[in-house]
Formats: C-alpha cells, structure tokens, sequence
C-alpha cells in the first residue's frame, strides 16, 4: 500500500486498467549501462514509480554523451555515469531507492546479488559485455531484457529466463560475425590488444528515446506480457514501422547450449573445503572433479629467449583480463617472445594447489555433476 | 538433387527486395552474405535473419529447407550494438 503523497502522485496511472502500481513500485530493476538508453531505461523507470533501480557503469561522462542522455548535464562532466544518472533520477521521484554501482558490472554484479532483481537491462555498447550478462542472467535465472540502436533503429530483445527453461537466449540467434568482432579486441594468445581503434556507432536522442521506452516497459512487463517465448522488436524510428519476431532456442547455442536446463547454482564462495558436500560430489571426487571458469586466468609467464622472469609473480594468478598483450615482451631482451600461457579450464585439485584457500579471481565455476549443470558462484556477495 | 526454395529476400527499411531460387541445402549466413554484397549493405554491420511469414528469426547456420517454405519472406536485419 503506498503512502498517500506516493498515491496522489500516481494517480493518472491508476486511471490505466492494465497498469498496476503496486506491482509496478515491487519491482526491482538492474541497469546495466548509463549511456543514452540507460539514461532513458531509468529515466522511464523512476517516472513510473519503480520500487528500485540499480544502474551500473564504470565510464565517466564527456561532452558529446549529452545530445542523447537525458539525466546528464554539463556539469556532470567527468563524474562517474552511474552516480550522475542515479542522483537526477532521485530528483525525479524521491520515493524511487535509484543506487549508483560504479565500476564494471563483471566485478561488481555478483550472481547472488542479481538474484535479487526482478529484470536486468542490458544498455551496454559492445557484444562481449551483452554476452557476459546473458550468461549471469542464464545462470541466475533472472529476466534479461537487450536494447540496442544505432543513428536510425531501436531494438529491445526480451529473454523471460525467470519463467522459462526453453526459452531462446540472447546468443541464440547472434550471427559468427559478431563473434568475430569479439575475436577483433584479443591476441591469439588472448589477451586484450593495446592497439586498436574502437568502431564508434552514432546515435541520436531519438533511437535511445524508443530503445528506452520499450526496454523500461519489457523490464516492468508492462501488459503482462505471459508469453514464454524470448522475443524481438524491431522499430525503424524515422518511419516509425516495426516488427516483432519471436526467437527459438538453437540447439548447440554458444550461450545456453551447455545447459540441457539451466544449472543448479551452489553459492560456495571460495570456501572449497565444502565443495565435497556439493550436489553428487563424493569427497573422494572432488578433487578431480573438471571446472571450467568464467575468467581465464594466467597460469604461466616465460621468455622463450630469456627463461623464467622475475615480474611472472605479478601475472600469474591474476584474470587474464586485467592484462593487454604488451606483457608479451620481454623487460629483459625487449621482444615480444614471453610466452602466457592462459588457461579457464581446471580441476578442484588444481586450483586448491594453485590458491589455497585464497580466493580463486573468477566470478564462478561451472561442471558437469551426474549429467546435470553445476555453478559455483565464488563471489562473497 | 537438391531441392530449389523460390522466397522472397528484403532489408529492414523495405528499400530493397529480392526475389530468390536457393538450394533447400543453403544457410541464413549465405543469405545474408549475399544481401550485403549485392546490395552494398554496411559491411561494418551484423545482420540477423526474420522469417517475416512465420514472425520468426533464423537461426546462424539454420537450413532453410527445414525452416523456410516456398514464398516466405526473409528479412535482413541489423544486429545494434550501441547503447
């Protein structure tokens, strides 16, 4: 029941028979990305009275983001893009709780705390972080809704993984070109390239203003949409057409292949003395037991020309990813002749030697036990 | 032998449309390649393909022999990656 200045405020929408309130200020919405339709995800989200938003960037703001993000002024500029969209969004409705997540999602989303959100909206600028959310929301068993635009086209993908097992994941129907501009930004040898010219995709105020309208209503499920089926809707914003098409789980998908249904998620936070007690695990299994990790992580460090080097104690054992492939030269005869050697895929045994019972960098584990998928979320929170 | 699938090939905006004999054996991706090479189409894009008939998108690498029939209509449409 909201309290009567909440009530006098949303009083048009109670006009609305398809529209509920209530069910409206009890959702609970993660926004991932800030940019121009992020800004207009939680713009819309925070109009409506939505109980709580959670918007995530680790970008900061510059001038030419602000012919399309509502929520940002000039004197945001440099400020961090998440608090800037969360604190004007605050002055829109007081009564939304809208929380700043600074920082990359992959560090600061764990899988437990994304299970608490109703939806997640993907708002983000590149494939590999839609990928990397499609596979938390996999897990988590959390609705994904996509936006996507470029200077004339908005598209909303929605992905109802918290209703359905069989329904189509984002990967499901991404073509290989679009793993192929992932493959772009690594080496061979996977680590980041230094250097390389990021593809800039224009956009106006008008593609993120639709993108945002129908991300914020599939994020609400605005209608009450029952269907079980991932859809797609397709809006050509200078003629206003559109099309909705539904999207059909691929057999062998990249994304939700793996799983025959989604796995069972087991929250062991790096605690690996209680992998034994995990689901169909004897203790005598544990060991041996094959994981394959979210992050790959580097396992060795070594100049062909030069041997073992001293600053290998700085790489090994950290994410990959935090790397670019200039640790590939050598600091003592100057060529690119280290070989890294990168790895994601371990036994138990291995990474107890490897870590202890320190924390493994990885945000979870995934195995094959008695048939069935298994995460293990390592994330404290 | 194979069989031949007469369909109906257009982009997003409509401003191009094709019609097309393919082998029952061919893939949404040779469509699409196609599409980008005969109609100049942004290389620099990803494209999906929506069988607009059925109101279903193709999967990457589907047949389309098993998904497609005779007079359906195929539209090229980008993947947007921008947010």
């Amino acid at each position: 029941m909201l309290d009567p200045r909440r009530a006098q405020r949303y009083r048009r929408h109670d006009l609305i028979d398809w529209f509920s309130q209530d069910q409206v200020a009890g959702a609970r919405v993660a926004v991932i990305g800030a940019g121009a339709v992020g800004n207009e995800v939680v713009k819309n989200l925070a109009l409506l009275g939505c109980g709580a938003v959670d918007v995530f960037d680790f970008d900061t703001v510059e001038l030419h983001n602000l012919t399309r993000s509502v929520l940002l002024r000039e004197s945001d500029a440099g400020r961090n893009k998440a608090e800037a969209v969360a604190e004007r969004a605050r002055e829109l409705d007081p009564h939304v709780t809208v929380r700043a997540v600074p920082g990359d999602f992959w560090d600061t989303l764990s899988l437990s705390r994304l299970q608490g959100y109703d939806c997640a909206v993907a708002a983000v600028d590149n494939f590999e972080a839609r990928l990397r959310l499609n596979q938390l929301c996999l897990i988590a068993r959390v609705n994904l809704v996509n936006a996507g635009l470029d200077s004339r086209w908005a598209v909303v993908e929605s992905f109802p993984y918290a209703s359905s097992d069989d329904a189509a994941c984002y990967e499901c129907t991404l073509p290989e070109s679009a793993y192929g501009r992932i493959a772009e930004r690594y080496s061979c040898g996977g680590l980041r390239r230094r250097a390389r010219i990021e593809r800039r995709i224009p956009t106006t105020a008008i593609t993120a203003s639709v993108a945002g309208a129908l991300a914020a209503s599939a994020a609400l499920r605005l209608g009450g949409d029952p269907s079980p089926h991932a859809r797609r809707r397709l809006i050509d914003t200078l003629g206003g057409a559109g099309s909705t098409s539904d999207l059909e789980r691929r057999a062998g998908c990249p994304g939700c292949g793996r799983y025959g249904r989604p796995p069972q998620l087991v929250h062991i936070r790096n605690r690996w003395a209680t992998l034994g007690e995990g689901p169909g695990l004897g203790l005598e299994a544990v060991t041996t037991q094959p994981l394959q990790l979210s992050d790959a992580l580097v396992t060795g460090y070594e100049c062909a020309a030069c041997g073992p080097l001293e600053e290998a104690a700085r790489y090994v054992g950290r994410r990959a990813a935090e790397f670019d492939d200039g640790i590939a030269t050598c600091s003592r005869c100057a060529e690119a002749s280290v070989r890294v050697e990168i790895r994601d895929a371990f036994t138990v045994g291995e990474l107890m030697e490897r870590f202890g019972r320190g924390r493994v960098p990885a945000k979870f584990a995934l195995a094959e036990i008695g048939g069935r998928a298994v995460c293990f979320d390592l994330e404290e929170n | 032998m194979s069989q031949s699938l007469k369909l109906y090939v257009r982009t997003a905006d409509q401003t191009r449309r094709a019609e097309i004999d393919l082998d029952a054996g061919s893939t949404g991706a040779d469509i699409i390649q196609a599409a980008v090479d005969n109609w100049a189409l942004p290389a620099d894009t990803d494209y999906t393909l929506v069988n607009t008939t059925t109101g279903r998108a193709l999967a990457p690498g589907e047949d389309l022999g098993k998904g497609v029939r005779p007079g359906d209509t195929l539209e090229v449409q980008p993947v947007l990656v921008a947010g």
